[in-house]
């Protein structure tokens, strides 16, 4: 499945609410988006909360778009990677 | 091992005293079915749940359950329960597990589908069955095994389930369905209703396993290690009787079916030959004195009894069995059946099922004369997917045809191919036709089948040969004395001009193929030459001659004829932007062919639907339809074209990636067409992508090659579009000066570009306006430079505040609802505060909890709460 970063804005800030009610916030999140077969991997979380890089596996970029908008959450650009892994390549070089 | 306790299905244990107790893991699954009930029983809005799971996870025996407990409810309020299963037959019988069902409810349901009625006829007849009585539990097994017609009935049903007092369940193996799958056409369909939900199986668990191990004297560890929690692997190793644990469930199968002794092994395989199940007096033909082990069979758990059919448990059970039969004898058992089938007890002989054991008995004769009976039966219910499919086979045994009968099989065998959009088998069967009636001196048929290859070909954008074939059909027939199949061909060389935009010649052969037509004074040369021209000229009174040539197609029985039409109108109207006209054609098309299994069609509609929604701003939707169409699309090539260009814009106009490669694979089917209508609007979708992308040399190349076809062919509007996005990418670009029409109608996006096209700083910032307003995020940063580097003020430089507005979809009265529920207010209360009538208020409830994915009132409000969709203060 593809990988996506997704980055949002939130000019309040993001607030995922402390305890029992954050692990309820983010649970309802995934129970939301697996419908679609789209999976939150993690998020970065920059300028305290107020700007997001939110990584995904998902199906296409209509289904995180589909996800976000039910889950309430802003959209500002999807942009598809793939992981480059520095180690990968001391690994090669010492291999050879 | 100790025999205190008989297996039952699945997973399900059962007393010695044969009442059952439990089924392991299944409480959630059933408490969600008895839920979907009480929802229908209360709102008497009929529900839609389709229940998926692996072979052997023990859905029927879940249902079966569900069906126990109801008959249990003695109350005035009990439900009654129907039920029909497909059968896993390799061409279905049209209609099976309906008719069933309606045989043994007789009365006018039976009368109806029993016949011959179309699909919509059925779904009707079943609505008015549903609504006579209340409540019912229609359950529909299998449905991956089920026939076109079958589904067809199915998604009618569904679309209007609302209006019946029913629960209606579907069940299906969620892991054998390859991409183009006729199920996932309804099950995608079905995703976006309210009224439908999904219910999905799993394996047991290791400590359910270990559960059933308990009373045997077997390794539950190493149980679940082989069977991997399969409910059904389970129970066959469990009853396999075996010290050890067999590896297989093949190996679990027969192994019990051997304990049961030699006469019941024979009576067993009887029933494994038939896999719609076996009636009794068939075994009795079929097994002689071994039917009296029927009995033990059925006290053993690996027969059944449903109405007057004995039939496996289980499939995979089945499948054992019959793959243990020793070829000789499997085949004097078809062959019994084949005779015994003939004459049947009851009733008349059905083509499909003699097929099926004429084929498995080698019986070319009988292959023949009952698959192209079968074939015949299937077309004329618009089940064309099976009618295909006996027609193929009918002609695998076809050594001892004439050449004229292998013609007509094949002639036969090409329509079906081709109205369920599979030109390439299409086109095959036609090509040996061709040759044979050619061998046949038979050169009516011979012209007429190179008008029909013409039509076939183009689908799959083969154009060059389609004109060819078409071109060859007139030569060929205007050597014989005119008749209809000269006009028709005149008639279909017309439209492979009109499709290519070559408008003069179009009319030209329009013409001739109305005066023949009018000389011959036949109907349905008369509907076609009026699509014909109608196609002919579409800005000059065409829409009307179309919708004609629809009226005396539908009154006069000519199907797929109104089919076309109806794809040429909509095409025509979703270009020119009539949104509403373009709707209705929609609309009534769809019905029109998804009730008449013209799946071709239908796949074209479906794409001019989506683009009419991306241009209406209906973007989600839009994506929606164009993704259905891409994974149910097979061979013709506009569908797709249109589906890839609709789906790169919603990418591109959003800034999502995937973009180009969608439109770069639309420009692939495009190009080889050489048609303009192909190429125009791909062409203007890549220029509008690089542009978007600040790529002007992609503007250029993007639009060459069709640019100078447009303006070869004199298409002023398609030219005028195309140098709008040069112009926009800084290429000069003359504008030749016949090309001064009035362009389509533009949608709200693409006035929002064109406004930016000039310098004065308003209607910039209308466009700015709009263009954030959709979502448009590649544009509004173009529009928002521009406008700064005009000097205008207080340009925003990141994305616009977004305002909450409507979390989950929810409707602002939904809201209002929410609010006083999050308040613990019952529902009448809250139908007394907003002044609603408590029914609708108990509608806007189930919306909500949908909308939430709550389950419970207290789950919405606590969700509501917690992200802030109501304020604290209620």
């Amino acid at each position: 499945m593809p990988r996506y970063v997704v980055e949002r804005t939130f000019p309040d800030g993001l607030q995922v609410p402390p305890g029992e009610a954050g692990v309820a916030f983010c649970r309802e999140i995934a129970e939301r988006n697996s419908t679609e077969e789209v999976t939150w991997v993690h998020s970065y979380v920059a300028e305290g909360g107020r700007k997001s890089f939110c990584i995904y596996d998902a199906p296409t970029p209509e289904a995180i778009r589909k996800t976000a908008e039910r889950n309430g959450l802003p959209v500002d650009r999807i942009t598809e990677v793939r992981v480059l892994d520095p180690y990968f390549y001391a690994g090669e070089t010492r291999a050879a | 091992m100790h025999h205190g306790m008989v297996r039952g299905e699945a997973g399900e244990t059962i007393s010695a005293s044969g009442k059952a107790t439990e089924l392991l893991e299944r409480a959630g699954a059933l408490g969600s079915l008895a839920q979907e009930l009480e929802a229908v029983l209360r709102s008497r809005r009929g529900r839609v749940v389709l229940l998926g799971g692996e072979a052997g996870v023990g859905k029927t025996a879940l249902l079966r359950r569900f069906r126990d407990d109801l008959e249990r409810d003695t109350t005035e309020r009990a439900a009654r329960v129907l039920w029909g299963a497909c059968a896993p037959l390799f061409t279905p019988r049209p209609l099976g597990p309906l008719l069933a069902v309606a045989e043994r409810l007789g009365g006018e349901l039976a009368e109806v589908v029993g016949s011959d009625a179309l699909p919509h006829e059925v779904a009707a007849a079943y609505a008015a069955e549903l609504r006579s009585r209340t409540p019912t539990v229609f359950v529909l097994e299998d449905v991956h095994w089920a026939d076109e017609a079958t589904l067809d009935v199915l998604r009618l049903l569904s679309r209007r389930v609302d209006t019946v007092p029913a629960l209606v369940v579907a069940s299906f193996r969620d892991d054998e369905l390859e991409r183009d799958h006729p199920l996932r056409r309804v099950l995608g369909e079905l995703a976006t209703s309210d009224a439908a939900s999904r219910l999905k199986l799993g394996r047991l668990s290791p400590a359910a396993v270990a559960e059933l191990a308990a009373p045997y004297d077997v390794d539950a560890d190493e149980l679940y290690e082989t069977t991997g929690g399969n409910p059904f692997f389970v129970v066959e190793a469990l009853a396999a009787g075996d010290d050890e644990i067999p590896d297989t469930v093949r190996d679990a199968v027969l192994s019990r079916a051997a304990r049961l002794g030699a006469p019941a092994t024979r009576l067993l395989e009887a029933v494994a030959i038939c896999p719609s199940g076996a009636e009794l007096w068939l075994l009795e033909a079929l097994a002689g004195d071994a039917v009296e082990r029927l009995d033990d069979c059925l006290a053993s758990g690996m027969l059944d009894v449903e109405a007057t059919d004995v039939a496996f448990r289980h499939e995979l059970a089945r499948l054992a069995v019959e793959e243990a039969i020793g070829p000789r004898r499997r085949v004097a058992l078809h062959r019994k059946a084949l005779a015994a089938l003939t004459a049947p007890a009851l009733g008349a002989p059905d083509p499909a099922r003699l097929a099926h054991h004429a084929e498995a008995a080698g019986d070319g004769t009988a292959v023949l004369r009952f698959a192209r009976e079968a074939g015949d039966r299937a077309a004329a219910r618009g089940a064309h997917r099976e009618a295909a499919a006996q027609y193929a086979r009918a002609l695998r045994f076809g050594t001892c045809l004439t050449t004229a009968e292998r013609a007509d099989l094949l002639e036969r065998r090409s329509q079906s191919a081709y109205l369920t959009d599979q030109s390439d088998e299409a086109i095959a069967a036609l090509e040996d036709a061709v040759a044979l009636r050619q061998e046949l001196h038979d050169t009516l048929a011979e012209g007429d089948n190179l008008r029909r290859l013409g039509e076939i070909l183009w689908c799959p954008g083969r154009t060059r040969e389609a004109r060819r074939r078409a071109c060859e059909a007139v030569d060929l027939l205007e050597t014989l004395p005119p008749g209809r199949e000269l006009a028709i061909a005149y008639g279909a060389l017309a439209a492979r001009y009109a499709a290519a935009d070559r408008c003069e010649e179009a009319l030209a052969w329009g013409a001739q193929a109305l005066r023949l037509a009018e000389r011959l004074g036949d109907v349905e040369l008369r509907v076609r030459s009026l699509a014909t021209l109608g196609a002919c000229e579409l800005d000059d009174g065409g829409f009307s001659k179309l919708e004609r040539s629809i009226e005396l197609a539908r009154s006069t029985g000519l199907d797929a004829e109104a089919a076309r039409s109806f794809v040429i109108l909509a095409g025509a109207a979703v270009e020119r932007r009539l949104h509403d006209q373009a709707e209705r054609y929609l609309t009534e098309g769809l019905a029109w062919s998804s009730e008449r299994g013209l799946e071709l069609f239908r796949l074209y509609l479906l794409a001019y639907r989506g683009r009419s929604w991306l241009d209406q701003g209906r973007w989600t939707d839009a994506a929606d339809a164009a993704s259905a169409v891409l994974r149910l699309r097979r061979t013709s090539a506009t569908p797709g074209i249109v589906a890839l260009t609709t789906l790169g814009l919603v990418r591109a106009r959003r800034g999502d990636p995937g973009r180009h490669e969608l439109l770069d694979e639309a420009w692939l089917l495009a190009e080889p067409t050489g048609e303009l209508a192909r190429l125009g609007p791909v062409a203007a979708a890549r220029a509008e992508a690089a542009w978007l992308d600040g790529d002007f040399e992609g503007v250029a190349t993007a639009t060459e090659s069709a640019l100078a076809l447009a303006v070869q062919r004199r298409s002023a509007r398609r030219v005028v579009e195309l140098v709008a996005w040069r112009r926009r990418a800084g290429i000069e670009t003359p504008l030749p000066d016949w090309a001064d029409a009035e362009p389509w109608a533009a949608c709200p996006y693409e006035e929002a570009i064109a406004l930016a096209d000039g310098d004065a700083e308003a209607p910039l910032r209308r466009a700015l306006d709009e263009l954030q307003r959709v979502g448009a995020q590649p544009a509004t940063t173009i529009v928002a430079r521009r406008l700064r580097e005009l000097g205008a003020r207080g340009v925003p430089r990141g994305p616009r505040r977004r305002t909450r507005e409507n979390p989950f979809g929810l409707t602002s009265r939904q809201l209002e609802v929410l609010a006083l529920l999050a308040d613990g207010r019952r529902n009448a209360e809250i139908a007394d505060r907003l002044v609603l009538s408590e029914r609708t208020v108990d509608h806007h409830v189930g919306a909500i909890l949908r909308k939430l994915e709550a389950r419970t009132r207290g789950e919405a409000s606590a969700t509501a709460i917690r992200l802030g969709l109501v304020g604290q203060d209620g």
